[in-house]
């Protein structure tokens, strides 16, 4: 397995994507008495260009995806995809985090459940919590939510304020 | 020969499960032919929560995630916030954090432990382990002043510090753990009777572990080195070599069973008593936090700008939290990933083709904590034969895998 | 009739009910002892001694559910039927020196077939309470059932048949005839070898005839949350608890009867009603070590098997120890 450092695999990345990164920049971080630098990658790609840096992330080394968090910050859905590439020695592993801006009024981004089986349970989450459409996600059920939840209510969507309104119905 | 099968449910509340969780079986005979996971019976919105407070405040939300790992995600939430804002951690906190959070790895595993025997039907050790554990609450008591939710961590520091006094006892307790390794090995290797249970059973392959993600000693038990104090070491890890415990250290090879998880967590344990070991004998003098002052650290954090993520190897696998935060009160988005979150998905390779009896060993061997893991309510009441078949076909490829390694 | 038969026949009754509150109290002592023995090598303190006693009046007064989709009848037979075969057993026991209630030429084949009944019972009562995890329960205690009554049979034809050999027309299948006349002082070395696999087999058939770790397949706790007995609740419970602490008695005494019958009275020279004390004591102490060493000891240091697992240990494995037996004791006798 080759290990890049982190300046090459953002260097690959832009040499690959071009114009499709919107914003990208190494953090440095240093750990220990002796003050150790490394470095992680964040990035924001287009929409639709997303799946294409998966893949290219793919042909380095089958990335793993930790986690999707999502953001509804009133304009868009931005959702931050948490990779990390180049485990298996000290210092090797960088922190991949790919960011990408959806519509608000209707999110929708291509799944890449096909490309990574892992990432399922947490699309499942943003989709039945910020109600992003993941394109070809093959389970459609929700996961964390009930059965007979609406369909139009997404509970980590800004204007969800809680069970004010049920609590008032008990009382 | 067309397979007559009928439905058997785990779940919600079972006396295998410590937590709410429902599993749908498809069983002919004894044999599962297939699973549908129903997560969701344990949500309680803590994210959401999380909205009306600040980080300070956050941190003790963190820490009631999960009784179990309630080290690991204020340490990786303390540290989110930190990378977020820019904040220095002092070098002494750094190693008081690290003692704290492999006390922790020790009474998980061993509680684990606990907890796999009793799912065999094995009494004896699930007391036996659970003695032993004992000893590291107790000392965990000393330092903290409690034996769970410790409220040590703090935005820049720890809270309280381990003194001089403190010392002998916290060596008193390795010395106490070298010698319980002995019998450990002895109860859970070595018997003959925990190896007929859990050789061959439960298998994930290295794919598989890789494709669904998997973390921690799941992920380890199966080949994949993959340790976040190893590969990108952070505290006071940084300063010690430490290489991810894999299978074939003590056994010579890696088969991915339940048995392989047994010895990753087995051999953890004294790996977390010589990290202890390390930090005591090499702990920095000086401050334990970077503000003592806490709203003086609130003005900070409310001016501060900016994402951050905080990786912690907690006793399940990874824990990872991502904090962004926007010159406001409150953050502005909190994300946890507790590691069962991703281990979710590893079950079902795991369960196919098993046996009714291998249900309760092959569920508990990930060490799933359903509390972290989970959000609200489903009700699956009328699972019907198509959707698990359409289940089946999401996770075609590691399924065939594991049928053609049993076959 | 006339006045005398009926007088037996009543006092025979009247024995009969002792007997039964007898076994029924000694089967919850000795349940409580275990348990407490148990609790104390797995370094617990454990419940108090009377707990089964407690555990009982408990269930007798609460409330007894039958499922909807049970067959009532079916459903509250099997705990009798379990518990009165239990039972009937006990009456043909010789505890001590004192003869049993009822002696017959076969009754250790008799007390063979009786020990199934409540098996079979638990097994219908289990299918008949139409839960998925009851009857996943009763198809494993039948097939754990078929697996161990190979070797449990081989053990008693076998010492039957030694006897037979020994002293021809003896009523060889009778306890009372059995307990006059151990194995180990009838057969030479290598028979007493073989007789000590018989013990073997004996000895691990037990666990399964009680349904305790390893072999509690049928309840597996953590597996089924109860298995064969999830449906049951109140009176019927407490008949199935009562009914399997009684068969404790029944699996510890067949082993005393059938290896170890020797009685403390011919040795300390004594006679009469002394005698009887001394030798049911002797019988219950005899009882206690049997009991510590099938139940409770296996129990505390095995897991759980599988029910593949299992069925192999008991039809191949335990079945090929109890056949060796048999081939060391024919071998023993022909030479």
């Amino acid at each position: 397995m080759d290990f890049l450092n982190a300046k090459d695999l953002l260097s690959f990345l832009q040499k690959n994507l071009k114009e499709n990164i919107v914003e990208s920049h190494l953090e440095t971080r240093t750990a220990g008495i002796k003050k150790e630098e490394f470095h992680n990658i964040w990035l924001e790609v287009k929409r639709e260009k997303f799946r294409d840096t998966v893949e290219l992330l793919m042909t380095l080394q089958y990335p793993h995806i930790a986690i999707i968090a999502g953001n509804d910050n009133g304009e868009t859905v931005d959702l931050v995809y948490l990779f990390s590439l180049f485990y298996g020695e000290k210092f090797k592993e960088i922190s991949i985090n790919i960011k990408v801006s959806l519509d608000r009024e209707k999110p929708s981004i291509e799944s890449i459940t096909d490309l990574i089986p892992g990432a399922q349970t947490t699309e499942r989450e943003i989709k039945e919590m910020f109600g992003v459409e993941f394109i070809g996600l093959p389970e459609m059920r929700n996961i964390f939510l009930p059965e007979d939840f609406p369909k139009d209510v997404f509970p980590f969507r800004k204007e969800q304020k809680g069970l004010d309104e049920l609590v008032q119905k008990e009382s | 020969m067309s397979i007559s099968t009928y439905k058997i449910p785990i779940g919600p509340i079972h006396p295998s499960l410590a937590e709410p969780m429902t599993f749908n079986f498809e069983i002919s005979g004894e044999r599962i032919q297939s699973v549908d996971l129903a997560p969701g019976d344990n949500h309680r919105g803590i994210e959401f929560m999380a909205r009306n407070r600040n980080v300070v405040q956050i941190i003790y939300l963190a820490e009631r995630i999960c009784g179990i790992c309630s080290a690991s995600h204020p340490f990786a939430f303390c540290r989110a916030v930190e990378n977020a804002a820019g904040i220095e951690v002092p070098p002494r906190a750094e190693y008081i954090r690290v003692i704290i959070a492999e006390l922790e790895r020790i009474h998980s595993h061993i509680l684990w432990a606990g907890i796999a025997a009793e799912e065999l039907g094995f009494n004896s050790v699930l007391y036996l382990s659970w003695k032993v554990r004992e000893e590291v609450l107790d000392l965990l008591e000393m330092l903290t002043g409690n034996r769970i939710n410790y409220g040590m961590y703090m935005v820049g520091g720890v809270r309280r510090d381990i003194t001089e006094e403190h010392i002998p006892q916290i060596r008193k307790t390795l010395e106490y753990y070298k010698d319980a390794y002995q019998t450990l090995e002895d109860v859970f290797l070595k018997d003959p009777s925990i190896a007929l249970r859990t050789k061959n059973v439960g298998i994930m392959t290295y794919e598989d572990a890789l494709h669904l993600a998997s973390v921690g000693p799941t992920a380890r038990a199966s080949g994949v080195k993959k340790d976040v104090r190893q590969d990108q070491p952070y505290s006071a890890y940084a300063d010690m070599d430490i290489k991810a415990i894999t299978p074939d250290i003590y056994s010579g090879e890696v088969n991915g069973d339940v048995f392989d998880r047994i010895i990753v967590r087995i051999l953890e344990v004294f790996q977390s008593v010589q990290i202890i070991e390390h930090c005591i004998d090499n702990l920095p003098d000086g401050e334990i936090l970077s503000e003592p002052k806490i709203i003086k650290l609130l003005g900070v954090l409310k001016k501060a700008k900016g994402e951050g993520v905080g990786r912690h190897e907690a006793p399940r696998g990874e824990v990872i939290h991502y904090v962004k935060l926007n010159e406001s009160e409150n953050p502005e988005v909190w994300k946890a990933r507790a590691p069962t979150y991703n281990n979710l998905m590893s079950w079902l390779p795991m369960l196919q083709r098993q046996e009714v009896a291998d249900i309760p060993i092959v569920v508990a061997s990930i060490d799933p904590c359903i509390g972290c893991m989970d959000r609200v309510t489903l009700v699956d009441s009328n699972t019907s034969k198509e959707q698990v078949l359409t289940r089946e076909e999401l996770i075609k490829l590691s399924i065939e895998k594991t049928r053609r390694i049993l076959r | 009739m006339s006045g005398g038969s009926i007088l037996i026949f009543i006092l025979k009754i009247f024995a009969a009910v002792t007997i039964a509150i007898l076994g029924i109290m000694a089967g919850l002592i000795y349940k409580g002892i275990d348990r407490k023995l148990a609790a104390r090598l797995q370094s617990r303190v454990g419940p108090p001694v009377r707990q089964p006693f407690l555990d009982f009046f408990k269930l007798m007064i609460k409330e007894n559910i039958v499922p909807e989709n049970a067959i009532p009848w079916i459903f509250n037979g099997a705990p009798v039927l379990a518990l009165v075969s239990t039972i009937t057993i006990l009456f043909y026991i010789p505890y001590g020196s004192i003869p049993a209630l009822f002696e017959n030429s076969g009754d250790l084949i008799l007390i063979a077939y009786l020990l199934t009944i409540p098996a079979v019972a638990l097994v219908t009562g289990g299918f008949s309470s139409g839960s998925t995890y009851a009857s996943i329960g009763a198809q494993r205690e039948m097939v754990l059932m078929i697996s161990y009554e190979l070797p449990l049979v081989t053990t008693i034809i076998v010492l039957g048949w030694r006897l037979n050999l020994a002293f021809p027309g003896l009523k060889v299948f009778s306890l009372a005839a059995l307990s006059a006349n151990p194995i180990w002082g009838i057969v030479g070395p290598l028979g007493f070898l073989g007789a000590l696999l018989l013990l073997l087999t004996l000895a691990i058939v037990t666990p399964a005839e009680l349904s305790i770790v390893p072999f509690d397949l049928p309840e597996a706790e953590t597996e089924l949350a109860g298995g064969i007995l999830v449906e049951y609740s109140g009176r019927n419970l407490a008949l199935f608890e009562l009914s399997n602490a009684v068969k404790m008695i029944v699996m510890g005494s067949l082993t005393i009867i059938l290896f170890f019958p020797y009685n403390l009275a011919p040795l300390l020279h004594l006679t009469g009603f002394l005698a009887y004390i001394v030798d049911i004591l002797f019988f219950f102490f005899k009882l206690f070590i049997v009991i510590f060493f099938e139940a409770t000891l296996i129990r505390v240091a095995l897991a759980r098997l599988k029910i593949d697992q299992a069925s192999i240990a008991y039809l191949i494995i335990l079945s090929t120890v109890g056949l060796s037996g048999l081939l060391l004791i024919a071998i023993d006798y022909i030479i």
